[in-house]
């Protein structure tokens, strides 16, 4: 690991987003008196990584001067991204119109 | 008019200005996302055709770009007196040489103290002055800059070296004998570790080791011969050359060449990436001649050709497999590796195996090299075949052989140089994505996806033929790699 580089601000930026997305999200859902079940957290955690899959990529492939192979990974995983918080927010929704 | 002239009688400020900074990354993410059509005014960094000078000038890539907190000044920040500023005779005048010292006396008591020291240091095996540091200093200082010849490649018996009495390291090039120790001895595998370490900072991305034996024998070239001799010897002249019948090992590097360049026109590609990785293979193979030398190891070879079957010999070391286009595949370089440097010595190694990485494998179900072959000569059978019947080939693998004559032809005979082979190999990426470790790991576990990954490399649009009006000569000189070694593979 090259100390001198820049790239540990980007770890760190990353890490302050991802655990500040984590606290806003535990005081939302506490807020709004929700739980979410198992597979509603397996699914999100899973769209948060192959979100952050999606940005490495993306970025990088600008980097390998491969600009279609970034808008064509956009489409691939940014398309299961947006699948997948649907069906999160479908499911969450459902439970709670059912609680009211 | 006077109005005019009074501004133009003006005296200039002194020039403070600073410099806005884009590093290298974030230029090429830049240039990718002006690439991608998105505005980002990033594409006014690489346009190319200037109109006249002034223009280039005034572009931003005309600028030495410079840390945002380091400033250009009109005058160095150490005084000069430009009235009795006097011109320096010459590097004989400089303290190397015995003949400047009033003294000369007092130049060969230092020399001799050196080689006290030296010699001491050696003999007590002090850390980071004993003979194996030295074989390594010898080699990167002047492994190649002071041996004596013209050639570019070390002779068949190793670098052909010469002292340089006058030079500032008096012990330069010497042999264990003359430090009064015996040749380095470590164990095979302690040797291997040494040579590897030794390699990376030499210039070998990765090195790997094959024992001389009946069936690897095979793979040097038919005119080498061996003789129950202490030391080989070549005599050019008769086209003979000579090794030792004792054990020997071949020590593979692995040379990479530029991805960065080889993304280019075919002509630059070929000229700047391939080739270029030659002539850096020969100044390697000299530095490891002489790097071997003064461990007491003999070495033999060293030309980039001198050896044998540079591919035979990359996939029995393990550095990569037999692509379809009969060139090595290594599963981190892909084909972008120019070339296995054979080098023969009598350092006991500890062999390296070959490797699969599901890389022949997957050349079954992948062709993109010979559909992307301008001139045809990939085979495009489905399965390898026992070939080389060609008086331009040797049989006993069974491989893809390729038209020969039809590469030759096209590659030499007027059309741009070509090494699209290489460039359009879905194994050639930037190791930048995280996303192409994921797809080597698939290549190698589930061959059963190889086909759909071939059809998303075309998808993703690699390989495909690089926009010809942009080439190095419209970036920044700072945006390019050194050496034109990409950062992400070193």
């Amino acid at each position: 690991m090259r100390l001198a580089s820049w790239n540990w601000f980007w770890y760190v930026l990353i890490g302050f987003v991802m655990g500040g997305g984590l606290v806003y999200l535990q005081v939302k859902l506490k807020e709004m008196d929700l739980k979410l079940i198992w597979y509603e957290w397996t699914l999100t955690i899973v769209g948060v990584l192959l979100f952050m899959f999606l940005g490495q990529t993306f970025v990088a492939s600008f980097g390998e001067f491969e600009p279609r192979a970034a808008w064509m990974s956009l489409l691939f995983m940014g398309l299961p991204i947006v699948l997948i918080g649907a069906v999160v927010y479908r499911s969450v929704q459902k439970r709670t119109r059912q609680k009211v | 008019m006077e109005k005019e002239k009074q501004v133009m009688e003006k005296p200039k400020p002194e020039k403070t200005q600073y410099h806005s900074t884009v590093n290298r990354r974030g230029f090429m993410k830049m240039l990718g996302f002006g690439a991608g059509a998105v505005g980002l005014g990033a594409t006014n960094l690489h346009a190319s055709g200037f109109k006249d000078l002034d223009e280039m000038k005034s572009s931003p890539l005309a600028e030495r770009k410079l840390p945002f907190w380091v400033k250009e000044v009109d005058e160095p920040t150490v005084k000069i007196d430009w009235d009795n500023m006097e011109r320096f005779h010459g590097p004989e005048n400089t303290l190397f040489n015995p003949a400047s010292w009033e003294n000369q006396k007092d130049y060969f008591d230092i020399y001799n103290r050196n080689i006290a020291s030296t010699k001491k240091n050696v003999q007590d095996n002090v850390p980071g002055l004993s003979l194996r540091d030295r074989a390594l200093a010898d080699a990167n200082c002047w492994g190649w800059g002071g041996r004596s010849g013209a050639d570019l490649a070390a002779p068949w018996t190793g670098a052909d070296v010469k002292a340089n009495p006058q030079w500032e390291h008096p012990t330069m090039f010497y042999t264990p004998e003359q430090y009064g120790v015996p040749k380095y001895e470590g164990t095979p595998e302690e040797n291997s570790k040494m040579l590897r370490t030794a390699g990376r900072i030499m210039g070998a991305a990765d090195m790997g080791f094959v024992k001389l034996d009946e069936r690897t024998k095979k793979l040097l070239w038919g005119k080498i011969q061996f003789e129950n001799v202490e030391k080989g010897y070549a005599d050019k002249s008769k086209n003979k050359f000579v090794l030792p019948d004792k054990d020997l090992w071949a020590v593979c590097s692995v040379i990479p060449q530029s991805l960065w360049m080889q993304q280019y026109t075919e002509r630059m590609s070929w000229a700047s990436s391939n080739t270029m990785s030659y002539s850096r293979a020969n100044i390697y193979a000299n530095r490891l001649s002489v790097f071997l030398r003064g461990l007491g190891y003999q070495s033999y070879g060293g030309d980039t050709e001198s050896v044998g079957r540079l591919v035979g010999f990359g996939v029995m070391s393990g550095m990569g497999e037999y692509g379809r286009a009969g060139i090595l595949v290594s599963p981190q370089y892909g084909t972008n590796i120019r070339t296995v440097m054979v080098m023969i010595t009598d350092l006991p190694l500890a062999v390296t195996k070959p490797i699969d990485a599901g890389i022949t494998k997957f050349c079954r179900a992948c062709k993109k090299c010979g559909e992307m072959c301008p001139s045809g000569a990939i085979s495009m059978e489905d399965e390898p075949f026992w070939g080389g019947e060609a008086a331009c080939q040797a049989k006993g693998i069974k491989g893809w052989y390729m038209d020969s004559k039809k590469c030759y032809s096209y590659m030499l005979g007027g059309e741009p140089d070509c090494s699209r082979c290489q460039s359009v190999c879905p194994f050639s990426k930037f190791d930048e994505a995280v996303m192409h470790d994921l797809i080597r790991m698939s290549i190698a576990k589930a061959p059963a996806l190889n086909g759909l990954i071939r059809k998303m490399d075309d998808v993703f649009g690699y390989g495909k033929e690089p926009d010809l009006s942009k080439t190095p000569w419209d970036l920044d000189p700072m945006d390019i790699p050194l050496f034109g070694l990409d950062e992400s593979r070193s």
